[in-house]
């Protein structure tokens, strides 16, 4: 039964990050709105015919920050302090499982034993501290406070839960999660209650801001500097933005008629505003 | 030091009260430095009328930016939240929202309640952290909003991920007033390490109270947009006045430096169509002046525009309202397209250059998909290039550079005017801080011509603090009245913000603070000028 539940929030995890990333990927092309942190293209005279960023650049730049968290670092330090743990902790816990389940097939139960207690038990460490610190910030902060909804707090001590839990069923029942859970799938009861756990963030993971860290970086959305270029697929896409009715209700508008009639054409004088 | 104050919570937001939620007091404002620190005490802003009071809606801050009259009765109050409900549901739909449904999103789910942004904004930090005034308070309540009245995802989800905020009229009001407290400037959205845009959730918001409930301040709406797509200019400007200035300008030019000079006008084929900042050719002519006298020494070939549309570079929908935005760019374009000139060259107006090379990018399809550039490569391409006789020592006075939001951070045209600058001008520094990072003037998004009640007070001592401050520290080793110094402001409405901070402080007459654009200080600098170009005479 809790290996169907576990097995179960994978899959939702999946379909639901998919559809996440699907929302974001099939969504309308918008105008471009752009901040720069230093000079571009526009600096050059005729800078339509000249490159912009290369995509390599954008993606290093993102490995970066995705990595070291450098905004937070340089711009909000003492919360990198705490945030940074938490974030490499997680990272490694991912890469803990990984190596977990793969090391289970060709890697000996010794070696897993010794090398595997210890990279969870300090990933999980790391983890430990940067949520408690967090939350300790969280509650302190007056300024902080006001703005964080109540499911927040709730969840950080439930992730301190899953984290203590996982401690004590790798502490004191390594060997038989190795065995019962991979080689037989009768997990015992403490790393029942760790999948249970487990299972329920991974339902919340693709609703959470782990996922808005990714999209951020999403080619077209933050860095989208690609200029329209005539015949381009951009144009092609917004042409077919261009044929839709607009729908707002002020009288300049001239509701019902499609965008491109409504800018283009002014046959009705234009009201003034209130 | 601020005295103690209540702290506002964003369920506020919906409280009915007479009294506005806060007023801003001369003890909470941001210090400013010598010579402004012995300043007496007083009211960034006064209070309204009492009639004023009882017309218009100012129950945020008791300031008034849009003249919103209050509804005579309950039912007209409830029609009016139906109305914003049902804009906000259209904000937030692909298809009735698609210019910027995308970031927009993005910019609600993803912020983390880090407050990393709260700093960055100069509204913020000059009115001495008022919590209204905080990047994320409009964002959170607008999100919460969101929540609970859009979302409808069942009591528990709803209570846990915040449903604190009740949908009435003074929260409407409120909201309303409170789009027009953030200049656009997103420096906020620099900021955020998540890149949530609270600039752009401003934006929206004026869009959803323009677009479905025809709120808007009058200066951008009726005597902006509406007037321009009438008249062809947001000045009032006609092509037939416009013609008028043009032989002004080549009169003036041979009076005072006995130059005769032809300005084109409507030359078709040019490889350049010059379109300014109609507010130069009422306030500032020298600037369009200049322009000419440096294109001609230069032997462009350019050309202004007299056709309806062609002489005013301004699009103030960029601020508001998507539709008029289009509009009034399709107009623009048209021009220069019938001109058959090779490309447009956008003079000094901040605006205009994010609006109509950026921004339109994605409106303008076919044939008006039209080259557009900024006048700031082409200049360092004749400043640096040699194409013009200059003498750096005519500019021998400190000088010091503002960067306008919409070149700057929004565009990243960050270094062509100061390769210019430390060419032309020897005493030229840097303001901290400066490029990307600079502060908007504090006259962002349509500030600098809102002039409603007591909006412009509020600008001068709130918006345009930061501005203020920046400078007065740039300068804190010449402050001598014997030294003329230069704040150079690359547009239009930059400038504007600019004179009036330094005109209510007497910064001129006390200090010798001046201010101008940039292509005044390559006009001054050319040798073949028989007396300098800057007059420094205070307009
Ligand atoms: S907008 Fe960005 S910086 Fe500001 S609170 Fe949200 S996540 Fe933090
Ligand atoms: S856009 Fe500028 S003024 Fe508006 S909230 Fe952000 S920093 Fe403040």
């Amino acid at each position: 039964m809790i290996l169907f539940i576990f097995y179960g929030s994978i899959l939702f995890f999946i379909i639901a990050a998919a559809l996440r990333v699907r929302r974001c990927v099939s969504a309308p092309i918008h105008l471009h709105w752009e901040l720069y942190k230093g000079s571009s293209v526009y600096e050059l005279t005729e800078w339509w015919g000249k490159t912009h960023n290369t995509f390599g650049e954008k993606l290093w730049s993102m490995i970066l920050d995705l990595l070291f968290l450098r905004e937070f670092y340089h711009r909000n330090r003492n919360f990198w302090y705490f945030l940074y743990p938490f974030h490499i902790g997680i990272y490694s816990l991912v890469l803990w499982h990984a190596w977990f389940l793969f090391g289970a097939k060709v890697i000996s139960i010794e070696f897993l034993s010794i090398w595997g207690r210890l990279w969870g038990h300090v990933a999980t460490g790391l983890t430990f501290f940067g949520i408690v610190g967090i939350f300790i910030k969280r509650v302190k902060d007056e300024d902080l406070k006001i703005y964080y909804p109540p499911i927040h707090y709730l969840k950080w001590p439930f992730l301190a839960v899953i984290l203590l839990e996982a401690f004590y069923s790798v502490q004191f029942y390594f060997g038989d999660i190795f065995e019962d859970l991979l080689l037989e799938f009768h997990p015992n009861v403490a790393t029942k209650a760790h999948l249970l756990f487990a299972s329920v963030l991974l339902i919340y993971l693709p609703f959470s801001h782990i996922m808005q860290l990714f999209f951020r970086y999403y080619h077209y959305l933050r860095w989208d500097d690609v200029p329209n270029v005539r015949g381009s697929e951009i144009e092609r896409r917004i042409k077919e933005h261009l044929e839709r009715p607009v729908t707002w209700s002020a009288p300049h508008i001239q509701s019902g008629k499609r965008w491109r009639e409504v800018a283009s054409k002014l046959e009705c004088p234009i009201t003034e505003g209130k | 030091m601020a005295t103690e104050r209540k702290k506002i919570r964003l369920k506020d937001i919906s409280i009915r009260t007479d009294e506005p939620l806060i007023t801003v007091t001369a003890d909470d404002l941001m210090p400013l430095p010598p010579p402004l620190d012995q300043q007496g005490k007083k009211a960034p802003y006064s209070p309204l009328s009492e009639n004023q009071k009882k017309s218009f809606e100012c129950s945020l801050d008791g300031v008034s930016a849009l003249a919103l009259p209050k509804p005579k009765n309950k039912e007209e109050e409830e029609k009016l939240v139906a109305r914003f409900l049902s804009g906000l549901r259209k904000l937030l739909s692909q298809n009735d929202n698609w210019p910027f449904w995308q970031p927009l999103i993005q910019s609600l789910e993803s912020c983390v309640r880090c407050q990393t942004c709260s700093d960055a904004c100069p509204v913020y930090v000059s009115s001495g952290n008022q919590e209204i005034y905080r990047p994320t308070y409009k964002s959170e309540i607008l999100r919460r909003i969101i929540n609970k009245y859009i979302k409808k995802r069942g009591k528990i989800i709803t209570k846990l991920t915040g449903d604190d905020i009740k949908l009435n009229w003074p929260t409407v009001a409120r909201l309303a007033e409170l789009a027009y407290r953030c200049t656009l400037c997103r420096r906020c959205a620099q900021r955020c390490p998540l890149g949530s845009d609270n600039g752009l959730i401003g934006r929206e918001l004026r869009k959803l109270f323009s677009q479905e409930m025809g709120i808007a301040p009058k200066e951008l709406h009726d005597s902006g947009t509406v007037q321009q797509l009438k008249v062809g200019a947001s000045t009032g400007i006609s092509s037939a006045a416009f013609q008028g200035m043009v032989e002004f300008m080549e009169d003036e030019i041979e009076e005072k430096w006995g130059k005769r000079i032809k300005i084109p006008v409507d030359k078709e084929g040019a490889d350049i169509l010059l379109i300014h900042n109609s507010g130069e050719f009422m306030s500032w002519i020298e600037n369009p002046v200049a322009f000419a006298i440096i294109f001609e020494a230069a032997g462009l070939s350019w050309t202004l525009s007299s056709e309806i549309y062609g002489y005013e570079a301004t699009n103030y929908g960029t601020w508001y309202d998507d539709v008029q935005f289009a509009r009034i760019a399709l107009k623009q374009v048209e021009v220069a397209r019938k001109l058959k000139v090779k490309k447009m060259v956008m003079g000094e107006c901040g605006h205009a250059h994010k609006g109509l090379i950026v921004i339109a990018d994605r409106i303008l399809m076919d044939e008006m998909n039209f080259p557009r550039e900024s006048f700031l490569p082409l200049l360092e391409e004749l400043v640096c290039g040699g194409k013009l006789r200059l003498d750096p020592q005519k500019n021998n006075f400190p000088v010091t550079l503002h960067d306008p939001c919409n070149v700057v951070r929004l565009m990243g045209i960050v270094e062509p005017q100061r390769r210019i600058l430390r060419k032309i001008c020897p005493q030229f520094r840097e303001m901290e801080p400066h490029g990307v990072e600079n502060y908007c003037c504090g006259g962002g998004s349509g500030f600098a011509i809102m002039n409603s009640m007591n909006f412009k007070e509020w600008r001068e001592n709130i918006s345009s603090r930061m501005k203020l401050k920046q400078i007065l520290e740039t300068f804190n080793d010449v402050l001598d009245s014997g030294i003329r110094k230069y704040v150079c402001a690359p547009c239009s409405n930059c400038k504007g913000a600019i004179r009036d901070i330094l005109s209510s402080n007497d910064l001129w007459e006390k200090n010798s603070i001046y201010y101008g654009g940039l292509v005044e200080l390559v006009a001054n600098a050319m040798v073949d000028m028989k007396r300098p170009y800057i007059d420094w005479e205070w307009h």
